[in-house]
């Protein structure tokens, strides 16, 4: 009986569809706006939302660490899922160097991510680990129902609370804990995504990625070393000391940036799980060839950035037509430079000069704040503060140095520009001298100079902006590439130089 | 004989003078706390110009794991393998290594935990003395080492949430180390959550969004309390542990202390 | 000779046997772990008997917590339990007790517990309301999951559950819809425990 009701419904849909389509076409010859999604019929909501009982045997639901998202559920017809969640409250880094305790679902910030599929009945099981402090519960924001599951999911340390809900409606929704203070249960990562997908599924694309923005406080700075305790005052001033993707400073950059190939078709859902903060995301280099608004049933086209509000979502589809590093941010962009809200998503491929004929985008943008390898010279540093350092701690730091300073002039593989810039390559210069490299970078070199037999006469601003580390690493990395001759340069040398009043072939610039 | 007398005579007084001097006084382990008018953060709707508390002495420190066995020994249908489930769930005392013995995890002079409500009532029963009540704590825990109402001073804040927001990874230190507050209880803040005699009567709404919305069916009379006081919400968080216990459960993190009242 | 003497020996031991087994209480299997009676309860009904609650092992009970002065959800815990009675046959109903305890014993006195029999027409074969000894309750709102405060002015805000407890006192069923209209899970949990 519900099944034949069910198919003359579809039936009637169409027809309403065909007269949709049909009336808007009356009235535009060959005008296409017909096909645009805007126009559909309704979805109804929740009314209509409801596709009877479960059927067939018990779903265990797959939950994914982000930034993986579970395969599409691949149903035409409601079933029981059974889904099974930890909340687990650990100490994990949230930048180089820096601690802090974390608050979450399945281990995560952002939390496991759900997905089901509209009408599913799903019986949710929330764990609270034996050795949690705090009660816990859960909010999801695509169950009809008191507080979204958290008045009936309230958990005890070492206890399990149980409820379910049939996912009425179909979107993307964010959850989170609701347990007294919300704001602090939330601000310590106790977020996710959970899917319900619309009865049809989605249309299947090349990779689903799963991106969580969120803001962090702390007491300490930004970047300052050591473990952070959560600041309340700053929380409720809606001063962020962090934001960022995925709960951690380079979470998704460097290897673990997420990865794509040209000719992919990539969607993202996106959600923002505040506790403050509205994102206006965008990807630097690409347009989105679909954004589903607000994680909702219809989407918009062409967009390059898109409001994502606290406690909200979107979901974003585009198709990668040329090679590089893609850089998420959000646009409010002191956000994404030094409260560290950056993910990168990279795509290999052959390069398309027609599309895009440049550099690649990091070398670029990014400045030397966000370069993705800048973990190389934080180890340095790290290391040399340790006594540890080694050469080849150096000439890494050295090399991500260099790529963002030196390689514009000298380029990337030191063959410099004839006539204009002298090589670095196999230098006779610095085969005669090597440490004559710290003098170079410090000072700057003015006037004619012979490298591999060619004569170059030009002026080389002193670098006054690099550190004697800086110096030391770049050099370092120069002198053991392309054929030089090898060695170490130590700060300490450097530092040392500088006490040293600066050569006749000094340039003048910088001071 | 009268020489005694006389000597006695000259002591007593200054041993009473050295007594009041040294601080609040201890008897067997409890501290004498003065009560007063108090202004709670339990906003309840019948008390909002907060709460009387009449004087009554607290424990100095949180019942340990050497004194929970000794009881455990004096009153064996307290055992964790004799005790009723419904008296206290099959975590209870699930951290020592035998039923009457502690054992590498659960040294003697840490506070125990793992107890149920029905258990921490019993002990503070056989010492002739009970759970403190919520307003009992919440008064001396309102308390720093210098000032008896520490509670404006963001500094107290910040130092309860500082505990909160530590991992529990770490070993459990032991009862005592803290330096005693104004009223010279020790370790109210920063090491377990604690039972109090009324827990359940702390009827919070488990979802803290519906601010002061009292569902009036699901706490029959007036609405259940909300909890949004900014002020407040270090001690808040304790209603909240509270609130999501049953009287029979244990967790890793709660213990308690017994009060008396005071003649 | 031998023989009849034996068998009236043999008789007179069957008979003494059969009397002592008579006369001597069924030894009781040990109350299990999770029966609610391994709390010990002192109540006072509307009669003003007093008796340990576990009295009442051997019948399935439905309990809950309740006040005399209260005025909004109690009256609809009278009318679940009426719900219940109505929903079985005369020979289930024999077979379970209504058991309701006051979370107010100062005010609750047995002349108040009658009362309220009188006024809803409640049949004390079946229906018991009791009041514990003050300090108890609590203990009792411990095992039934029942939370309550008291306010200033005497009345209590308080959760409300309906419990049904089997032969043994454990809890084997329990919901939280209260009135005329019961959650059709508990009322199956009713029928199946008074069948047993």
């Amino acid at each position: 009986m519900r099944t034949a009701i069910r198919r003359h419904g579809v039936v009637l849909a169409a027809a309403l569809l065909v007269f949709a389509i049909g009336g808007c076409n009356r009235g535009h010859d060959g005008d296409d706006t017909a096909k645009a999604p805007i126009a559909q019929a309704e979805t109804g909501g929740s009314l209509k939302g409801d596709f009877g009982p479960p059927q067939g045997p018990d779903v265990q639901a797959v939950l994914t660490s982000p930034p993986m998202v579970p395969p599409p559920t691949g149903r035409h017809k409601p079933a029981h899922v059974i889904v099974e969640l930890d909340v687990i409250e650990k100490e994990m880094p949230i930048s180089e160097g820096v601690t802090y305790t974390f608050w979450t679902f399945g281990g995560t910030v952002p939390g496991s991510f759900i997905r089901v599929r509209q009408g599913d009945t799903v019986t949710f099981h929330l764990r609270n680990m034996p050795d949690s402090k705090m009660p816990h519960n859960i909010d999801l924001h695509g169950v009809t129902g008191p507080g979204g599951g958290a008045a009936s999911s309230f958990t005890a340390p070492g206890h399990v609370s149980r409820f379910t809900f049939k996912a009425l409606n179909a979107g993307l929704f964010v959850y989170h804990c609701a347990t007294a203070p919300v704001g602090m249960h939330i601000a310590n990562g106790m977020y996710g995504l959970i899917l319900i997908e619309p009865p049809e599924g989605l249309p299947p694309v090349d990779h689903e990625y799963y991106v969580m923005q969120g803001d962090f406080y702390t007491t300490g700075k930004y970047r300052e070393k050591g473990h952070q305790p959560f600041d309340m005052e700053k929380a409720i001033d809606e001063r962020p000391t962090y934001v960022l993707f995925n709960g951690s400073e380079g979470a998704l950059t460097g290897d673990k940036a997420l990865k794509a190939k040209v000719g992919d078709t990539v969607r993202l859902y996106v959600g923002n799980g505040g506790p403050n903060l509205v994102s206006s995301f965008h990807v630097i280099g690409e347009i989105f060839d679909k954004v589903w608004l607000e994680g909702g049933t219809r989407f918009q086209e062409n967009v390059q950035t898109t409001l994502i509000p606290s406690g909200g979502a979107a979901i974003m589809q585009f198709h990668l037509e040329v090679p590089g590093s893609y850089v998420m941010v959000d646009h409010s962009i002191f956000r994404a430079f030094n409260k560290g809200a950056i993910a990168i998503l990279k795509a290999d491929g052959p390069e398309n000069k027609a599309i895009y004929s440049g550099k690649e985008v990091d070398a670029m943008y990014l400045g030397d704040r966000a370069a993705p390898n800048l973990a190389a010279v934080a180890t340095a540093a790290t290391a040399h503060e340790a006594g540890t350092l080694t050469q080849e701690d150096q000439v890494k730091a050295g090399q991500a140095l260099f790529a963002g300073t030196c390689s514009t002039c000298h380029q990337p593989n030191g063959e410099g520009m004839a006539g204009v810039f002298p090589p670095l390559a196999k230098s006779s210069v610095l085969a005669a001298n090597p440490k004559r490299i710290v003098e170079i970078m410090m000072h700057g070199l003015n006037g004619p100079i012979t490298v591999n037999g060619k004569e170059f006469n030009s002026t080389m601003p002193a670098q006054t902006q690099l550190t004697d580390d800086e110096i030391a690493n770049i050099g370092t990395y120069v002198l053991n590439s392309w054929g030089n001759p090898g060695g170490r340069i130590t700060k300490e040398e450097v530092a040392e130089r500088r006490k040293a009043p600066p050569p006749a072939d000094a340039a003048s610039g910088g001071e | 004989m009268r020489r005694n007398a006389a000597l006695l005579s000259l002591l007593l007084p200054v041993a009473a003078a050295l007594a009041g001097g040294a601080g609040p006084a201890t008897k067997g382990g409890y501290v004498s706390l003065p009560g007063g008018h108090f202004r709670t953060a339990l906003k309840y709707e019948d008390r909002k110009n907060g709460v009387a508390v009449a004087p009554f002495a607290l424990m100095q420190k949180p019942v340990t794991n050497a004194e929970f066995l000794a009881f455990v020994q004096a009153h064996p249908q307290w055992r964790r393998d004799r005790v009723a489930s419904v008296l206290a769930e099959p975590a209870y005392l699930s951290h020592w290594s035998r039923p009457d013995a502690l054992g590498p995890r659960a040294l003697p002079q840490q506070p125990v935990t793992q107890v149920s409500w029905f258990a921490a009532k019993a002990y503070c029963q056989a010492q002739h003395a009970r759970l403190p009540s919520w307003d009992e704590w919440e008064y001396a825990a309102a308390a720093d080492e210098t000032r008896r109402d520490a509670r404006k001073d963001p500094a107290w804040r910040e130092r309860i949430l500082g505990w909160y927001s530590r991992p529990s990874s770490g070993p459990l230190p032991r009862a005592g180390l803290q330096a005693p507050n104004a009223y010279g209880v020790q370790d109210l803040h920063g090491l377990v959550w604690e039972w109090t005699g009324d827990f359940s009567s702390l009827l919070v709404d488990g979802d803290n969004r519906n601010q002061g919305d009292g569902d009036k069916s699901k706490f029959c009379g007036a609405g259940a309390l909300s909890m949004d006081d900014r002020e407040n919400y270090a001690v808040l968080m304790r209603v909240a542990m509270l609130s999501s216990l049953q009287a029979a459960d244990t967790t890793a993190n709660l213990g308690f202390r017994c009060a008396k009242d005071l003649q | 000779m031998t023989r009849t003497k034996t068998l009236r020996a043999g008789l007179a031991c069957v008979l003494l046997a059969t009397t002592a087994v008579i006369a001597a209480p069924v030894a009781q299997a040990p109350l299990p772990k999770d029966s609610v009676y391994q709390l010990p309860a002192r109540l006072t009904d509307q009669q003003g008997r007093q008796f340990d609650w576990s009295t009442r092992r051997g019948t399935p009970q439905v309990v809950a917590m309740f006040y005399t002065s209260c005025q909004f959800t109690c009256p609809l815990i009278v009318n679940s339990g009426k719900a219940v009675e109505h929903a079985l046959t005369p020979a289930q109903q024999r077979g379970l007790g209504i058991l309701l305890i006051s979370m107010d014993p100062r005010r609750d006195t047995p002349a108040a517990l009658k009362s309220v029999v009188r006024k809803r027409g409640l049949d004390t074969a079946r229906w018991t309301l009791a009041s514990p000894r003050p300090a108890d309750v609590s203990g009792v709102a411990g095992v039934l999951g029942v939370r309550y405060r008291q306010l200033a002015d005497g009345d209590f805000n308080h959760t409300s559950a309906l419990l049904l407890l089997d032969r043994e006192g454990r809890i084997v069923a329990r919901t939280e819809q209260v009135g005329s209209v019961l959650e059709p899970a508990f009322l199956t949990a009713v029928k199946a425990a008074v069948a047993r």
